[in-house]
């Protein structure tokens, strides 16, 4: 499994670019807005196939039927 | 990689937090600080630009009001003050350079004060986190490069 990290390149103008490496699926979005809330104002964001690829983790989703009413 | 964000940096902090930002970046583009009374003389067909640091907001405190910041490199000096809206100024003075030519500067140097203030915001509040610098790059277009780990 790949070390998450992020690199973070700040321009000579001052302008930040976060990049999210090593993290699948909406997990990544916790290391930008970490940025996002360090720094300032997002201008732009861009998801790459990286996020919508499958996280590993299992999902059970429930439902409760109520079979009293007819 | 997953995501890929572009954020504008809110310059939002006490004079001292500015202030230190001004000097890393005074230090990296060759200027020197000079006292505030030096600036005050009157020079000769002086040229004088103003603008302000994009998105900056100094926080009032009790050390910050009338308080400046000079910083010289030749005959240009940038005086770095605190207008009534609270923004940061940003005044460009010299006798050799056309008004475009010290906008310009005004311009290259307050990027590079949101650069550093940037950076020492990071870093301070990474580090509180524990997250951890992996990596440090300055770049060819002279771009700060951190890589970050937890």
């Amino acid at each position: 499994m790949d070390t998450p990290e992020f690199e973070v390149t700040i321009s000579k103008t001052g302008k930040v670019t976060v990049e999210v490496k090593g993290v699948k699926g909406p997990r990544c979005l916790l290391y930008a807005d970490l940025i996002k809330e360090i720094v300032g104002r997002e201008e732009e964001r861009k998801l790459t196939a990286e996020y919508y690829a499958q996280d590993g983790q299992v999902r059970i989703h429930t439902q409760v039927r109520d079979s009293s009413s007819d | 990689m997953s995501a890929v964000c572009v954020l504008t940096p809110l310059v939002i902090a006490s004079w001292p937090a500015i202030s230190a930002a001004i000097s890393g970046a005074a230090a990296a583009m060759g200027f020197s600080m000079a006292a505030s009374e030096l600036y005050e003389e009157a020079r000769p067909r002086q040229k004088k630009v103003e603008t302000e640091l994009e998105n900056s907001e100094v926080v009032a405190d009790a050390m910050s009001a009338g308080e400046k910041i000079v910083i010289r490199k030749g005959d240009i000096t940038i005086e770095f003050g605190r207008d009534e809206r609270g923004r940061c100024t940003v005044c460009v003075t010299g006798t050799k350079q056309s008004d475009k030519e010290l906008r310009k500067i005004g311009e290259e140097v307050a990027g590079r004060v949101i650069q550093q203030f940037t950076y020492n915001k990071l870093v301070s509040e990474l580090k509180k986190r524990n997250y951890k610098v992996a990596q440090e790059e300055v770049l060819a277009d002279e771009s700060v490069k951190l890589r970050i780990r937890l």
